[in-house]
């Protein structure tokens, strides 16, 4: 009984997962428009929203180029690599509280698996993804994605080590590497969340957002892709549907470090304050509410700051990720470890 | 002492962001702002204002004289020699003189849209309008005549211009025309 509960929520979780990218697409074209004074896409469809179906067909119609000298089975299995560990993130990730169904009086979690090892899991699972970018540009045989996918990793590897910090002052801050229990030590009101731990807080907070932005290549740290220098970078070979997978690997991406980041330090499913005068039958339900709703304020904020900000340069980038953001979270992590004495 | 001031200031700003929300504040307000695309041809299209140079038309009197002469200055002054006039005398009265135009010819294709022979001419017969969607499929609509010059254009000298105006996109047989309702219209958004 337990099996079948579990295979239905990764069905569940795996499908929504497939399906977010595609709206996600369309909002930022939208929001994109938007901001520089015009509409989106405004024609397939009413406003647009049938643009990513309209996408999805012209991908997969597209004839699937395999290059004459590319290593055939790395090639092929490079988007793979790079989507898969941002589905397997999600396993960790608690969405919900514990809830009873009415009829058949039986507890369901809103989470896959509450690992007490969560935080590990993610951060292992995280540093997976970057071979795809690498695999993507050794086996495409042409210098652009090679550039492309040596910087690419260099730029991750960089930023991983700041993203780790991140975590390791988020379990510091809660006591516990285990994401249910994180998000359970955050509750009771606003001021308990960990981004509301002065003074180091909203540093975590910080450092998490651009060691994240770093790690899904997203502006302003994605010269790696930027059509200008690298003529897209380390998927300038791929064409039709692979070349999909490697977008709804970013999208996917981007989720999932928007969810984290509400899961980390904005208290998870918890509300800002607590209203004793909900029913116990829907208040895993409101939680989820409350969760879905910061996630989609990150994703926004992820859209807004690339069109906002111009992209860095290679040395800038590597400038931050080393010089800046490292004795940065070493100075965090002391002044944290002395706020928990 | 200033200058170590200076310093502190830039530092602080950069560690809190100051630049980075002054940029996000800027784009948050276009965000929450109406974009400035005009919806053409579906719903909207702009009209010029009255010093456009459009397509060319041939002026009447208040009392329905052409006020062509055919004095042919305007084929004169054309840089690409696009006009054709050849003249006539007439005694019916069509025009403000004895002599008007027997054959009045623009060419659309070679004309330039500068203005010359609207300069030229001495009785403020050819003008240029505020047509401008001029583009066909094949030749037969490019050179213009005497006939279809004399029609009244879709927008009256009277229009100000300078608005975006309502719109229907008509589809009839073999022509298309995108035809504007002067009534509702709305500045445009810069």
């Amino acid at each position: 009984m337990t099996v079948i509960i579990m295979v239905v929520k990764v069905g569940v979780v795996a499908m929504i997962l497939f399906g977010l990218p595609l709206p996600l697409t369309w909002l930022e074209r939208k929001v994109a428009g938007h901001i520089q004074a015009r509409l989106g896409p405004f024609r397939v469809g009413p406003h647009g929203v049938l643009q990513p179906f309209a996408d999805m067909i012209k991908l997969l119609l597209k004839e699937d180029i395999v290059p004459d000298k590319a290593d055939k089975f790395l090639f092929k299995i490079a988007p793979l690599i790079a989507m898969v560990p941002a589905f397997l993130v999600f396993v960790a990730i608690p969405i919900g509280d514990k809830w009873t169904i009415p009829f058949i009086n039986k507890d369901i979690t809103f989470y896959v698996s509450d690992m007490n090892v969560g935080v590990i899991y993610i951060l292992a699972i995280a540093g997976l993804g970057i071979y795809g970018m690498i695999f993507g540009g050794w086996a495409s045989n042409s210098k652009y994605a090679l550039l492309g996918g040596l910087r690419s990793s260099a730029q991750m590897i960089s930023y991983e080590v700041a993203l780790s910090f991140a975590a390791v002052g988020v379990v510091m801050m809660s006591n516990s590497l285990s994401l249910v229990d994180i998000v359970k030590s955050q509750s009771g009101g606003f001021w308990n969340w960990n981004f509301f731990y002065l003074p180091v807080g909203p540093v975590w907070f910080f450092i998490f957002l651009i060691a994240a932005s770093a790690e899904i290549n997203r502006i302003p740290f994605d010269l790696p892709e930027d059509e200008g220098t690298l003529s897209s970078g380390f998927h300038t070979e791929y064409s039709g549907m692979r070349f999909a997978f490697f977008m709804l690997a970013e999208y996917v991406a981007m989720v999932t470090v928007s969810v984290l980041a509400v899961v980390f330090y904005l208290g998870g499913w918890n509300p800002p304050v607590d209203i004793p005068y909900i029913p116990d039958s829907i208040l895993p339900f409101y939680g989820i509410g409350w969760f879905v709703a910061k996630s989609v304020v990150f994703i926004y904020l992820f859209m807004w700051v690339r069109f906002t900000l111009p992209r860095y340069r290679y040395d800038q980038l590597m400038t931050i990720g080393w010089k800046i953001l490292i004795p940065v979270c070493l100075g965090a992590i002391l002044v944290t470890g002395v706020m928990r004495i | 002492m200033s200058k170590m001031a200076e310093k502190i200031k830039n530092f602080v700003k950069k560690t809190l962001f100051i630049d980075f929300i002054k940029g996000l504040h800027v784009t948050l307000h276009y965000n929450l702002s109406r974009s400035i695309t005009i919806r053409y041809p579906d719903e909207e299209k702009w009209i010029p204002y009255s010093r456009f140079r459009g397509r060319h038309t041939l002026n009447l009197t208040p009392d329905g004289r052409e006020l062509c002469v055919a004095c042919e200055l305007c084929s004169k002054a054309c840089p690409t020699d696009c006009i054709t006039v050849i003249p006539m005398e007439d005694d019916t009265g069509r025009g403000i003189a004895d002599r008007v135009a027997r054959v009045w010819k623009v060419d659309l294709v070679r004309c330039l849209f500068c203005g010359y022979c609207e300069d030229a001419c001495p009785t403020r017969a050819v003008r240029l309008g505020r047509e401008y969607e001029l583009a066909s499929t094949d030749l037969s609509c490019t050179k213009m005549e005497r006939v279809e010059l004399l029609r009244p254009q879709s927008i009256p000298e009277s229009v100000t211009g300078g608005v975006v105006a309502k719109a229907r996109y008509v589809r009839g047989e073999g022509k298309i025309k995108v035809e504007a309702d002067l009534g509702r219209t709305r500045k445009m958004r810069w």
